[in-house]
């Protein structure tokens, strides 16, 4: 009896992972479809415009996530790589005449050499000094780059010439539309494949318990630090098309704290162990920016309203939207794949919790 | 060389405002393992308060004090009863950062929405005047605002030191499940500790109102150095703390000399990273900040 | 009452363009077109699109900017409208942020559709702002992009519309101290100046000037716009006790510094400073500190220039005080406009606009800081007015035709 039972739960538990899976082919598909079919859609350029910038963010937090969420890291100063990649490709294009996307591809590697030292550095460091390296790496940098005015133009700024010089505008931002879909693309199949990878799972024993996973002869350390100079390597490739596209640099912007939170408030939005969290928070976050400009473009409310939300996100939702809607799907579908997932996050809350009362 | 000394004296009195705030910020992370982003933020909103204090009543800003450091310590104490503690302990650190980094931004855009960005600076009669002392000028608005940040370093380091309250507080930093055993509250310790950290800032907000230009987004340029400080000192470590501000403020104040502004300001990161590289547990911490 | 209505078109506009792609989402089929419902009518008003930094760094003469356009649009809406149209302006918020100013232009151009665009605040914003205007095919004239990279990129639709660009703001200072008597004229000089193109750009205009003609420079100090403690600077500054002090200032800055030089006691023989003595506020902070204080100004109360007592008389109905530089440039850039779209007979996208841009190249157009002409790349003819600080109050001193007061060869003790 008891057999013939849990069979046919299993079997219940199987059909419903199965539609479960087809749900989100579907909503996969036609969430692609709309990216591609989006730039065709219309002719106006402020919305068109909108749509790169979108991308820009969700390529930003989707490589952010690469440590992120993997590694359960929360570096704040990601725009640090950002800023990187805009400046190399800028400078490589303007004062050592490159093509610009030649410039992009040699900036990112830069971008990815640089994040070696300073990788190694932050990561001789669990959580708060990590945070705060991270931060201090921007704002060092935005020292240097106002400085060093006769590489980079300092305060002045950098201005690189349009890589598509015939095209017209709305057709520019058409064109850099789909480099940036191109992109993220690439970007979601590498999360998916590591996500899959033994690598990955060593990532993810980091993320749940580091020092366990270290007893267990994971190279914690030096998965870090390739998670890491990955993460870097997309975010800067991220910067380096922004400056191919957006044209004018300007160190204050492009080595912005706030820009370093965006990219954390989208990812974690969305939920940073979801190959599209970052996607999604960067699509809801990225509307309400221009959302709350159009409403209270005039006062600082803006602020108050990033706050607010990123405040809910960490109170409420620490595991992002998708974790939620999914534990409400699991609430009442059948119980299948989660169970591991949250009891292993618990487990470690639990495990941490005792060890932060240790000396 | 009275170029020298001069240098020496505005990077002592400097020093002494780092300092104050920095031991505030390491004071948190003490007791409850937080980073917490928005002190500075809270710190901006003091001297907001201040200034706004004195031209509405056209009485001293330092009167200020009497309203914002009980109102800043029963903030901080709500701060963290009402929020931290909803933050599970696993991703405490990481978490709290971020939501200080949110109260941070909502602190900005209150002020910038209720006082607008239009920047202030208070007037004081004595506000250009200075002392002579070996050759070199000393302001006296710096003179007073570093007599504040002694002062309330002094009552902070008696506070830990001579009463009960204090030892519980320190107990509770050195190890938290010991003191539980003993018999402390340490929740209760956590949640003072905190109003006793956000208490600093309402003292630093006011002596920086006295000497400086407010606008909302200045909290922006206090956070790199007081975070570099508070690891260079060895985060949860008081004393620490403010030997490294004392320390690298007399640096920076120094080092312009030779370097000019800006690149003096990177004083803080490149010791941020020695640090790390050489000693992650902070030049005057102890072991606690190993791990962290 | 009209940014209101417009701004709620914008989102509206925006969440149609959301709603769209929606659309496709749920029925997963192409081609969710919006409609046009731009209908030009002859009686229409013409729509102005600004975008300017109300938050932000920049807020503080970005309020200035916005007042002063306010001023010029009820000024000529009173007298009838231009071409017989009333003006409305379309004034958004870009948050003293780059990224922003342009996604603001973008819009106001193609989603807004606006009918001409005037330049926003400050030469960091300007630079961003101008490739996406050049590329709409537009006509740019801006109030505040002084700084020389502007000029250097090529853009052919831009117009500064204030007398001389920023390194040429001294100029007069400079030859009135080439005509000092030798033993009156300072024999040294320190710098202290914002990382800012135009702040940085005017001092250093002065600099190399004054080398040239052997003025020895003592400090040359560049500090980032963040900087809130000069007492470093100060110390540096008052150390070297220089004849001529010049302040590469914006606002907040500027006060600061001179308070830290007043608390070590420097007392240079002449000071002349960027923006910062320029704006109401700066006399506010200061009190009797300011007297003798020199700054480069394109702008004067007092000149007899084309509408400028219309326009001093306004702003004294509705503030009650003399106009500010910023509130004057930008009522220079309104007045420019005004004058293509007369000359021309048009306003509003395609073709009419390289009209307009062809006409302001080959034409002086009288505004309240004068007579202005531009050359290929859009750098103004003129020369700005030096003020100082007499008995409290700003005064005009260089040129001496236009001066108001007499010139303070020995700055009091401040």
């Amino acid at each position: 009896m008891r057999n013939a039972s849990e069979t046919l739960e299993l079997e219940r538990a199987l059909t419903g992972a199965r539609w479960l899976t087809a749900a989100r082919v579907i909503a996969l598909l036609a969430l692609a479809a709309v990216l591609v079919v989006f730039p065709q859609t219309t002719k106006v350029g402020y919305l068109l415009s909108t749509g790169v910038v979108i991308l820009n963010y969700a390529v930003t937090a989707t490589g952010w996530n690469f440590m992120g969420g993997f590694t359960g890291y929360i570096s704040l100063g990601h725009a640090a790589y950002f800023g990187l990649g805009a400046y190399g490709t800028g400078i490589l294009v303007v004062k050592a005449g490159l093509s610009p996307f030649l410039a992009l591809a040699l900036a990112a590697l830069i971008v990815a050499v640089i994040a070696v030292p300073i990788g190694i550095a932050a990561l001789r460091v669990r959580g708060a000094s990590f945070v705060i390296v991270t931060i201090a790496f921007v704002l060092i940098l935005l020292l240097m780059f106002q400085s060093m005015g006769s590489i980079t133009g300092g305060s002045g700024g950098l201005s690189l010439p349009r890589p598509f010089p015939d095209l017209i505008r709305t057709d520019h931002h058409r064109t850099f539309y789909y480099i940036y879909l191109g992109l993220l693309a690439v970007m979601l199949l590498a999360w998916w494949a590591i996500d899959r990878s033994r690598f990955g799972m060593g990532l993810k024993a980091v993320r749940e318990d580091e020092d366990k996973a270290r007893s267990l002869g994971v190279p914690t350390t030096g998965a870090k630090l390739v998670a890491f100079i990955l993460s870097a390597f997309f975010t800067g490739l991220g910067g380096g098309l922004y400056a191919l596209w957006f044209g004018d640099l300007d160190p204050v912007f492009q080595f912005s704290i706030m820009m370093g939170a965006y990219m954390v408030l989208m990812s974690l939005l969305g939920g940073v162990r979801s190959l599209f969290g970052p996607l999604l928070g960067a699509l809801v976050v990225g509307i309400a920016i221009e959302f709350f400009k159009a409403q209270y473009g005039d006062t600082q409310f803006h602020l108050v309203a990033t706050g607010l939300l990123l405040a809910v996100v960490v109170l409420f939702m620490p595991e992002g939207v998708i974790p939620a809607v999914k534990g409400l799907f699991a609430r009442f579908g059948p119980q299948a794949s989660s169970i591991r997932e949250i009891s292993a996050a618990d487990l470690a809350a639990e495990r941490d919790a005792e060890e932060a009362s240790k000396p | 060389m009275s170029l020298f000394v001069q240098s020496l004296i505005l990077g002592i009195l400097l020093g002494g405002l780092y300092a104050l705030l920095a031991s505030g910020l390491t004071l948190y992370f003490g007791v409850m393992r937080v980073v917490q982003i928005a002190h500075s933020a809270f710190l901006i909103l003091a001297a907001y308060l201040a200034w706004f204090f004195a031209t509405s009543t056209g009485l001293d800003a330092l009167l200020s004090l009497v309203i914002t450091v009980p109102l800043f310590f029963v903030v901080g104490v709500g701060l963290q009863r009402l929020l931290i503690t909803r933050l599970k302990p696993a991703t405490l650190t990481m978490m709290s950062v971020l939501l200080t980094f949110a109260i941070a931004l909502i602190i900005e855009g209150m002020l910038g929405f209720v006082f607008t960005g239009v920047q202030r600076r208070i007037h004081f009669s004595y506000g250009s005047a200075s002392v002579p002392l070996f050759g070199a000028e000393v302001p006296v608005v710096k003179l007073v605002a570093f007599a504040l940040a002694v002062l309330a370093l002094g009552g902070l380091w008696l506070i830990l030191k001579r009463t009960e309250f204090g030892q519980a507080l320190r107990a509770t930093i050195q190890n938290k499940e010991a003191a539980q055993l003993i018999g402390i509250n340490t929740d209760r310790v956590a949640s003072y500790g905190f109003g006793l950290g956000l208490a600093t800032a309402a003292v630093g907000g006011t002596a920086l109102a006295m000497d400086a230009t407010i606008y909302p987004s200045l909290h922006w340029h206090w956070i790199g150095p007081l975070m570099a400080i508070i690891v260079v000192g060895g985060l949860g470590s008081v004393p620490g703390a403010a030997i490294a501000a004392m320390v690298l403020g007399v640096a920076q104040s120094l080092l312009q000399i030779p370097l000019g502004t800006t690149w003096a300001q990177t004083v803080f990161y490149v010791a941020l990273f020695v640090t790390l590289m050489v000693r992650p547990q902070g030049f005057f911490g102890g072991r606690l900040a190993q791990r962290f | 009452m009209s940014r209101w209505t417009s701004r709620r078109r914008r989102t509206s506009a925006l969440i149609a363009g959301i709603g769209a792609t929606a659309l496709i989402l749920s029925a997963c089929s192409g081609g969710g077109d919006e409609g046009d419902d731009g209908g030009e009518g002859g009686d229409d008003p013409i729509l102005i699109g600004i975008s300017l930094p109300l938050t932000g760094d920049f807020a503080e003469p970005g309020q200035g900017v916005q007042r002063g356009y306010e001023l010029w649009a009820d000024t000529v809406n009173a007298n009838g409208g231009l071409l017989g149209r009333q003006i409305e302006l379309k004034i958004v918020d870009d948050q003293s942020n780059a990224d922003r100013v342009v996604a603001d232009y973008e819009a106001l151009i193609t989603q807004d559709e606006v009918d001409l665009v005037i330049g926003p605040f400050s030469s960091r914003l300007v630079l961003a702002s101008a490739r996406v205007v050049d590329e709409y095919g537009m006509l740019f004239v801006e109030p505040a992009g002084a700084a020389a990279n502007i000029f250097e990129a090529g853009y052919g639709n831009l117009f500064y519309a204030a007398p001389a660009i920023a390194d040429d703001h001294y100029n007069y200072l400079f030859d009135y101290i080439m005509e000092m008597p030798e033993d009156e004229r300072p024999q040294t000089a320190s710098y202290a100046t914002m990382d800012d193109p135009l702040a940085q750009g005017a001092a250093y205009g002065l600099k190399d000037k004054l080398e040239e003609a052997g003025i020895t420079t003592l400090v040359d100090e560049v500090y980032p716009p963040n900087t809130t403690d000069f007492s470093g600077i100060a110390a540096a500054l008052a150390e070297a006790d220089a004849d001529l002090m010049v302040g590469g200032t914006q606002y907040q800055d500027g006060v600061n510094m001179i308070v830290a030089v007043q608390q070590l006691n420097y007392q240079p023989r002449m000071a002349a400073f960027t923006t910062a003595p320029t704006l109401p506020e700066f006399v506010d902070a200061l009190g009797a500190g300011v007297e003798g204080v020199l700054a480069p100004t394109g702008y004067s109360p007092t000149a007899d220039y084309e509408g400028n007592a219309e326009f001093v008389e306004a702003i004294a109905e509705l503030y009650d005080r003399e106009p500010s530089e910023d509130e004057a440039n930008a009522y220079t850039a309104g007045q420019v406009v005004q004058a293509a779209v007369e000359a021309v007979g048009c306003a509003e996208q395609g073709e009419c606009q390289q009209e307009l841009i062809d006409w302001l190249h080959s034409n002086t157009v009288p505004t309240v800081v004068g007579d202005l002409a531009w050359d290929e790349a859009g750098r103004p003819n003129g020369a700005h007015f030096i003020q100082q600080y007499v008995a409290g109050q700003p005064e005009i001193v260089l040129p001496v035709d236009q001066s108001t007061a007499e010139f303070i060869n020995v700055k009091p003790e401040w």
